[in-house]
């Protein structure tokens, strides 16, 4: 029955997890670790292994031929990100409409539903040509197919997050007869946005997927997919890595920027306060 | 005495022989059934009774929330619904049931902020600022409810049903999840709020103890299907402060009804049996 006695130091408190956290150095340039070894590893690979450089060519290339050319990669990464952000936005103001029809009406949600799952169900990469045929050269078919990679996350959390409101609250705005716009807008709207958040966060990169998968169909002249595309077809080994590092490097700092916002917005949500 | 003379005025709530039965998936639950009510204007009226007796769905219909099978309503000689739509109800749930986004000052000008068509869309800053120091929370008026204990929570939702100065107050168990020490005080700055407004109060308890110390007089109904099982006056001289728990009236009070409690409880059981 003799315990020995708990040390009382609030510095080494225990903390309820289930994993073990390292000293604060170490933890904060954790992050950084993983990266390291992926591109330490890459660079080593090939300059040991003397790889050929059509296979794969060493990180430390591709950076200094990407720093060697920004012109070229940020004319064609601006038209890849504005194909992207135009169908993230037309997604996301396409999935607010729907989704507050289907939340305020059941017939809605029930004729629409069946749409939805079709949506969820098609690899919508496929969709890309049949754009292609239609609107021809131009960023529509590209945006068109950004905007269905995006639209389903986002609608299924507008959904949810519209209808999901506290009852007791609904009841208190009720009381004082307030109209569905008022409920809607002070209500379920600011109710939705964490969800719409962490929607935005996946959706981002999905764009941008979208995007990519739009140029590499054909039908463009420009945009870091149809020079990946064309990198490829030519055999220019820099210019394709450069394009795959142009894309990784932008989804990274988009996801970024819509965390950043999301942060300002939810300053009053949980999962933003610090305590 | 003084419940008496407050019954002479004309009466704010009047409710005559009401019914309300829920139909859910095929499956009835009859609520109330003949229930009939008389609330003067400045009453503190607390309705209390075995769980599942239909307290809340009262309160609910006096509020307009929802609509009554048979029977006939007026609040302030108007129907409930129209009562709704010129703002003359207060309601507190028993969650705080605030908005988490708006800060705690942002919350109390919500109810005035919305449907604004009708007159009572104007609360003055500084009545926001009385309210705020009548609950003790001048000092967290910026703060976002998530920063708050349960108890300030529930003390925001109390002044922002006051934040419009409704004639009538409807509250359904607001103090009930609250930790006794908390609810005491809650009990108190409610009846310094009631005092200096004067307002009619519907307030759905199920603590004896709540019903004395706040009500002028206490409705006790049977359990489903509600009605009214019994009625008590309560003879508490106003004010009432702090201590008056201590005092042999308030016992004399709390063991009356404790006992029609028990029998309430028995004659639904018997019925119940038939």
């Amino acid at each position: 029955m003799n315990r020995p006695p708990e040390t009382r130091n609030p510095k080494s408190h225990p903390r309820l997890t289930l994993i073990s956290t390292p000293s604060g150095v170490l933890n904060s340039l954790a992050p950084l670790v993983g990266l390291l070894v992926l591109f330490g590893g890459w660079e080593l690979y090939v300059r040991l292994g003397d790889v050929s450089l059509l296979t794969l060519p060493a990180p430390s290339r591709v950076i200094v031929h990407v720093v060697s050319d920004p012109g070229f990669y940020l004319s064609n990464g601006w038209v890849t990100l504005s194909e992207a952000m135009l169908g993230f936005a037309l997604a996301l103001a396409t999935a607010l409409m729907v989704g507050t029809a289907m939340a305020h009406s059941r017939f809605m949600e029930r004729a629409t539903m069946p749409v939805i799952v079709l949506i969820q169900s098609t690899p919508v990469a496929v969709l890309a040509p049949v754009f292609l045929l239609w609107f021809g050269f131009s960023p529509t078919p590209k945006i068109l197919v950004a905007a269905l990679f995006a639209f389903i996350p986002f609608v299924t959390n507008t959904l949810t997050g519209l209808r999901s409101v506290d009852r007791d609250t609904l009841e208190v705005m009720r009381s004082v007869d307030a109209s569905r716009a008022e409920v809607l807008w002070h209500l379920r709207l600011p109710h939705a946005l964490p969800g719409l958040f962490s929607a935005g966060r996946i959706c981002v990169s999905l764009a941008l997927v979208g995007a990519v998968i739009g140029e590499l169909y054909g039908g463009s002249t420009e945009g870091l997919g149809y020079q990946a595309r064309i990198a490829q077809s030519r055999s220019l080994v820099d210019q394709l890595w450069g394009s795959v590092l142009s894309l990784a490097l932008m989804g990274i700092v988009l996801t970024l920027v819509v965390m950043a916002v999301e942060r300002r917005v939810l300053r009053w949500h949980p999962s933003q306060t610090t305590i | 005495m003084l419940a008496s003379m407050r019954r002479t005025t004309p009466p704010m709530v009047l409710a005559t022989n009401l019914a309300k039965t829920f139909v859910d998936r095929g499956r009835r639950t009859e609520a109330l059934a003949g229930l009939n009510l008389e609330i003067g204007t400045g009453e503190f009226v607390s309705i209390i009774g075995p769980s599942g007796c239909g307290k809340s769905t009262l309160l609910r219909l006096v509020g307009g929330l929802i609509e009554a099978d048979h029977g006939k309503i007026t609040v302030a000689g108007s129907t409930p619904l129209d009562g709704r739509r010129v703002k003359r109800f207060g309601l507190v749930p028993q969650s705080p049931a605030l908005l988490p986004w708006r800060t705690v000052r942002e919350n109390l000008n919500l109810l005035p902020r919305l449907n604004r068509g009708q007159g009572r869309g104007r609360v003055e800053p500084a009545e926001i600022e009385e309210l705020l120091e009548a609950v003790g929370l001048s000092a967290f008026a910026e703060s976002f409810p998530a920063q708050l204990s349960g108890g300030m929570q529930q003390r925001v939702s109390l002044a922002r049903a006051f934040a419009l100065r409704p004639p009538i107050l409807l509250m359904d168990e607001p103090f009930a999840a609250l930790d006794e020490i908390t609810r005491s005080d809650m009990r108190f700055q409610l009846l310094a709020l009631c005092e200096d407004t004067a307002a009619t109060v519907l307030f759905v308890t199920h603590s004896i103890e709540e019903a004395v110390l706040l009500s002028d007089r206490v409705l006790m109904l049977t359990s489903r299907p509600g009605t009214v099982f019994d009625e008590f006056t309560i003879e508490l001289e106003r004010p009432r402060r702090q201590g008056i728990e201590d005092l042999a009236a308030f016992h004399r009070h709390t063991a009356l009804l404790r006992n029609a409690l028990n029998k309430a409880a028995r004659a639904s059981s018997s019925t119940g049996a038939l």
